[in-house]
């Protein structure tokens, strides 16, 4: 009963905090939109660019950096890579949140929408939306390499359990051995 | 002129550009310092004479714009450890002595001014993040004295 309250109570925190995040982005958004023309300069083909996105989460970086063995280069590192990061999430989410306002202001004078595909877009762009939420408080609490991070932890911990726990691998791999169609 | 002639005589400064000034600068660290230093710091139009007088202004300053955004992005595209080396480079020809040249570097941050215009300001961020740690990571070098990258390593780079 005590930990299902806990539940509801963190689950609550995190809904408030993500939406007291698009709060202040969509108001920063707004200034932005209305003091930078420049902004609109700048290439859109190179903001889609894909090796953008893979320089800032660049493993190989992390690597070279980690290999150089300063805990001050480390900590360094992580911090401007978590600086551009968030730069880049922000930056996609108030383009998109700009195509979207654009976009409202069409549909409001078209005169034959189709519903189907206004609702399809709402839901892909309020998803882009809680991915963005989601990655700034990953990349805030736990670096630019947190989904990566998080991912080698389970597998690491996973091992862990196998190793201390013999007889569960035992088991399954008799189980596998009774059922080979089962993976 | 006809718009197939701009273009020509377009083409024509920019090869002339790489050919003749570019590829005697060793690394393109360098090649965008001297990109950047070409450009006016209060109106960001680029002159250069030789080129002017061949090609005419317009030309030139369309050449070097292109020229200084496609070494920009070429070394967006290296790798952290890349970039090291390229300022390696960087700091072997400048003749300063290094640690002056890193303490100059992060107290003035003279790089900021390298970056071409109308580039996305992520990629504009993720540059001067990049030198900044290149930086860290050559005075880190320089403090525990470890050697800069030999000069055969270095040979691809320089072929660039």
């Amino acid at each position: 009963m005590m930990s299902t309250a806990i539940f509801v109570a963190v689950a609550t925190l995190l809904v408030l905090f993500l939406l007291l995040m698009t709060k202040r982005q969509e108001a920063e958004e707004q200034e932005r939109d209305q003091a930078t023309a420049a902004t609109r300069c700048e290439c859109r083909d190179v903001l889609q660019r894909p090796e953008l996105v893979l320089r800032i989460f660049s493993r190989e970086d992390r690597e070279f950096v980690f290999q150089i063995g300063s805990p001050r280069l480390q900590r360094i590192y992580q911090e401007e890579r978590r600086k551009v990061a968030l730069h880049w999430v922000r930056k996609t989410s108030h383009e998109v949140s700009r195509i979207m306002r654009t976009h409202r202001l069409i549909a409001r004078l078209s005169r034959n929408l189709d519903v189907a595909a206004e609702a399809k877009l709402l839901w892909q762009y309020l998803e882009l939306r809680f991915i963005c939420g989601l990655l700034v408080i990953l990349i805030e609490t736990l670096g630019p390499h947190a989904l990566h991070d998080l991912a080698s932890c389970a597998r690491e911990l996973s091992q862990l359990i196998s190793q201390t726990l013999p007889d569960a691998a035992a088991a399954s791999s008799v189980a596998s051995s009774e059922n080979p169609g089962t993976p | 002129m006809s718009d197939s002639a701009k273009l020509v005589t377009l083409s024509s400064a920019y090869d002339d550009l790489q050919h003749r000034t570019l590829s005697g600068i060793p690394c393109d660290l360098a090649r965008l310092i001297y990109l950047a230093s070409t450009r006016d710091y209060n109106s960001g139009v680029y002159h250069h004479e030789g080129l002017s007088a061949r090609y005419g202004p317009e030309s030139t300053r369309v050449a070097l714009r292109a020229a200084h955004k496609d070494i920009f992005y070429r070394l967006m595209a290296l790798s952290l450890e890349e970039l090291v080396n390229e300022l390696g480079i960087y700091v072997r020809i400048s003749r300063e002595a290094p640690t002056g040249f890193i303490h100059a570097w992060q107290e003035l941050e003279p790089y900021r001014v390298a970056v071409p215009m109308e580039v996305d300001s992520t990629m504009v961020q993720l540059f001067h993040s990049n030198i900044r740690l290149a930086l860290e990571v050559l005075r880190f070098r320089q403090e525990h004295s470890q050697p800069y990258p030999s000069a055969s390593s270095l040979q691809p780079l320089l072929g660039r």
